[in-house]
């Protein structure tokens, strides 16, 4: 089985976000970088997928500038097989661009399978997935939670308001994966290691424009600061009569 | 307890058997040429040296061949447990990258003016600036952006840079060090295997090179277990620092001594603009102070009120929070030997720091180029015995890092037993250049210092300008799972004043003292080793524990 990951290189949940001076991008200084955690859920699966096959390929693709490929090598220390970064200086906020780059790449790879993680946690897009399965015409299901791949058919489960939702689909198909999904590994010494050595491509991707443009990016409004209203049993009505006249959850 | 209280007495022994192992290397072993434990300024310039001499050879045909080159580093990211002032003298810049100019270098800016200051509770005094504290010609610098800098050049040269993977144990076998073991991942508090589980892995090297930055656990065991002495015991300060964004820009670096300090210790502040409106800011105190409730992060919340400091930081923000301890012993605490066979120290770890300039960061990028000569050598000779690796000490006693701490050799141990004197004393030691006070000034280990009962000011902590621990420690981005094993190893049945003299000294919080227990918060700690030097052992725990700075 021949599996594609495609991963983004995302400023690290951790990082402390700051407007840059012309509000419309983020400031990079100091910020690190990491695999889209969603992603990770990608490659892992990919990798067990093969490992139950007992025989495939794993390719990682992204876009994005040439510290991508630093975010490839964690993927291939997990255990990918190869790399491919289609190299963007900038990439937009517009999801089609990128979609249209990745299934380019991918249309002619005979994949059977193309994995992605549900979105990117820095612009929560949820887009380039869907996008690329329709533009290679292929079936796409999103948020998957539980994978199953027997034969040329695969069996997924989405986890919606109040239940499960099963899915069955025939391959190639498109994936994307949610939270849940599996628990990647860690890279161990020896895979970072021998990751160095597995091939990486590196290609120039030709971005259109987009039809998105970034009017203004503003960090979210502060929260209020808590208050203590009291301690011992005596707080308990404080409190109550707090939830119930001013927070108004009871 | 009625009498002094002396440290040592409740202090564990270093654990040498988890650190030196006599069993032979795991079949699935990781080979290298060498292996630097430690991606801090010495171990990322020996590894970056190191290429350079490889690389070189190679060009000039019939040469060494490929030479496999790996920094282990405990942090999950490069830099992210590096915390240092720093005013940098470039000078090992220079030599490491010369076709690079200053600019090129990831400097804040250069030292433009400076300033001591005497202090008391309210005032600040200006001093004349001593000629060994004189910064012109000197950057102030982000080591975490230097090592991020110094990692992306070593990775262009071919070295594995390795974060996220401490070395636990040295693998050994007669005298000889044949490489390290890292540290498992994912163990439960109990030991037990979590489903994210990584075993340790063996890697072996012909030469390994500790860099472990102060007080190396592998170094501490390796120096014990060959019986490697000093003429003086290593001693230590405790640093604590802050980030902060100022809504005034700073124009000088700003050094004080006098208050928040007692006059019977031994530190002194300092506050360094990175960019105009960033600035670093920090309080270094020797851990020989005579007072068990003594508290350097709560002298440092204090000191920010002085007028002084107070009106750049009043309106800006606290960005990040750290601590570190500082070998300041010196010239005569100086390892006798700095190489073994198949081993070599570096940079804090040997002890490379001379306190009068305030200054480490361009000895220990020095002597890791000197250890990368003294192993290119050795590999070209297919020898890597102690005899021939002691080549690195030569380079190391005829170079300037020997010269400059032999000249300050008594300024330190000048201040032992109170401030003025201290000072006086120190004064001759600089203007004779070492010559005063004839021979050598007797230090003792800060473990034996007596500490006797003090009062505990209380520090009122308002989130804005002054932080308690658990919010200092929230601002180091230690994020450590809750889970994670403890990695401290402390006395059992302690005094409550033990316990409390651990609680005080602790700037993250470790310890606290319930009910006169010692009350230990293992993931808490910053790897700042503090309490090892005196009191609960620190040993290695699993890759990317800890803080995780960024611009300390």
């Amino acid at each position: 089985m021949k599996i594609a990951v495609c991963i983004k290189r995302v400023p690290d949940s951790e990082a402390r976000i700051k407007v840059a001076a012309d509000g419309k991008a983020i400031d990079e200084t100091g910020v690190k970088f990491v695999l889209n955690p969603y992603d990770e859920y990608a490659v892992e699966e990919a990798l067990k997928l093969k490992e139950g096959a007992g025989a495939g390929e794993v390719v990682v693709v992204s876009i994005g500038p040439d510290a991508a490929q630093e975010t490839i090598r964690t993927a291939l220390a997990m255990g990918a097989d190869t790399g491919v970064l289609l190299k963007a200086d900038a990439v937009g906020l517009d999801p089609l661009p990128v979609a249209k780059v990745l299934a380019a790449e991918l249309k002619d790879g005979g994949y059977d399978l193309v994995l992605f993680g549900k979105m990117a946690i820095d612009d929560s897009s949820h887009g380039v997935g869907p996008m690329v399965a329709e533009l290679l015409g292929l079936p796409c299901v999103s948020a998957v939670a539980h994978l199953e791949i027997s034969d040329r058919t695969g069996k997924a489960e989405r986890e919606i308001e109040g239940g499960v939702e099963v899915v069955e689909f025939g391959l190639p198909a498109v994936i994307t994966a949610d939270k849940g999904l599996n628990e990647p590994r860690y890279p161990a010494l020896r895979g970072i290691m021998m990751a160095k050595k597995k091939p990486l491509e590196v290609k120039d991707a030709a971005l259109e424009p987009g039809g998105i443009e970034v009017v203004r990016l503003s960090p979210p409004a502060e929260r209020k600061a808590g208050r203590i209203v009291g301690e011992g049993p005596d707080a308990v009505s404080a409190l109550v009569e707090a939830l119930r006249n001013e927070a108004k959850v009871l | 307890m009625a009498g002094p209280l002396i440290p040592a007495e409740h202090q564990p022994h270093l654990p040498r058997e988890r650190l030196i192992l006599t069993e032979a290397p795991a079949e699935e072993r990781i080979d290298m040429d060498v292996v630097f434990v430690g991606a801090g300024p010495a171990g990322l310039a020996g590894a970056i040296h190191l290429a350079q001499l490889v690389q070189r050879d190679n060009e000039s045909g019939d040469g060494i061949g490929e030479v496999v080159i790996g920094v282990l580093e405990k942090a999950a990211s490069l830099g992210e447990h590096s915390l240092s002032g720093a005013v940098v003298n470039p000078r090992a810049f220079r030599e490491l990258f010369p076709g690079s100019s200053d600019e090129d270098f990831p400097f804040g800016g250069p030292v433009a003016r400076e300033s001591l200051y005497w202090l008391s509770e309210r005032r600040a005094r200006r001093l004349p600036t001593p000629p060994s504290m004189r910064n012109h010609g000197n950057y102030v610098a982000s080591i975490c952006e230097i090592v991020r800098w110094l990692g992306e050049k070593a990775q262009e040269l071919g070295v594995d840079v390795l974060p996220g993977f401490p070395a636990g144990a040295l693998l050994t076998d007669g005298e000889r060090v044949l490489g390290v073991r890292t540290v498992a991942t994912g163990l439960g508090r109990e030991g037990e295997q979590l489903s994210g589980y990584l075993p340790p892995a063996d890697v072996v090297a012909k030469v390994t090179a500790l860099a472990e930055g102060t007080r190396g656990m592998l170094s501490l065991a390796y120096q014990e277990w060959q019986g490697i002495g000093s003429e003086n015991p290593q001693i230590y300060a405790l640093g604590v620092k802050e980030l902060w964004e100022l809504k005034r820009p700073l124009d000088r670096v700003i050094h004080t001594m006098g208050w928040p300090l007692p006059n019977d210790v031994f530190g002194g502040s300092f506050m360094y603009p990175l960019e105009p409106t960033v600035a670093a800011l920090g309080l270094v105190v020797g851990l020989d102070y005579p007072d068990r409730t003594f508290d350097v992060h709560d002298r440092l919340q204090r000191m920010k009120a002085h007028p002084l400091f107070r009106e750049y930081l009043e309106g800006g923000e606290l960005v990040e929070w750290g601590a570190k301890t500082i070998p300041e012993g010196g010239y005569y605490a100086l390892p006798e030997r700095l190489s073994g066979d198949g081993v070599v120290m570096l940079g804090d770890s040997a002890g490379f720091v001379d306190v009068p300039s305030l200054k480490g960061v361009h000895y220990a990028m020095q002597s890791g180029m000197f250890a990368a000569r003294a192993i290119f050598e050795a590999l070209k000779a297919d020898d890597t015995s102690r005899a021939r690796l002691a080549t690195y000490d030569r380079l190391v006693a005829e170079s300037y890092i020997r010269d400059d701490l032999y000249r300050t050799r008594n300024v330190r141990p000048a201040f032992t037993g109170g401030f003025f004197k201290g000072a006086i004393r120190a004064g001759l030691a600089t203007l004779t250049r070492g010559r005063f006070p004839g021979g050598r000034i007797d230090m003792e280990p800060d473990a034996t210092a007596s500490r006797r009962p003090g009062a505990v000011p209380r520090v009122p902590y308002d989130g804005r300008l002054t932080y308690s621990k658990v919010d200092a420690v929230f601002k180091s981005g230690n994020a450590t799972r809750d889970t994670i094993p403890s990695h401290v190893i402390a006395g059992e049945n302690l005094p409550p004043e033990v316990a409390e003299f651990y609680a005080h000294m602790c700037p993250a919080g470790v310890y606290e003292v319930s009910d006169g227990k010692l009350v230990v918060n293992a993931p808490n700690c910053v790897d700042c080793k503090a309490t090892d030097v005196v009191g609960p052992r620190w040993t290695p725990r699993e890759g990317g524990a800890g803080p995780q700075y960024k611009r300390m």
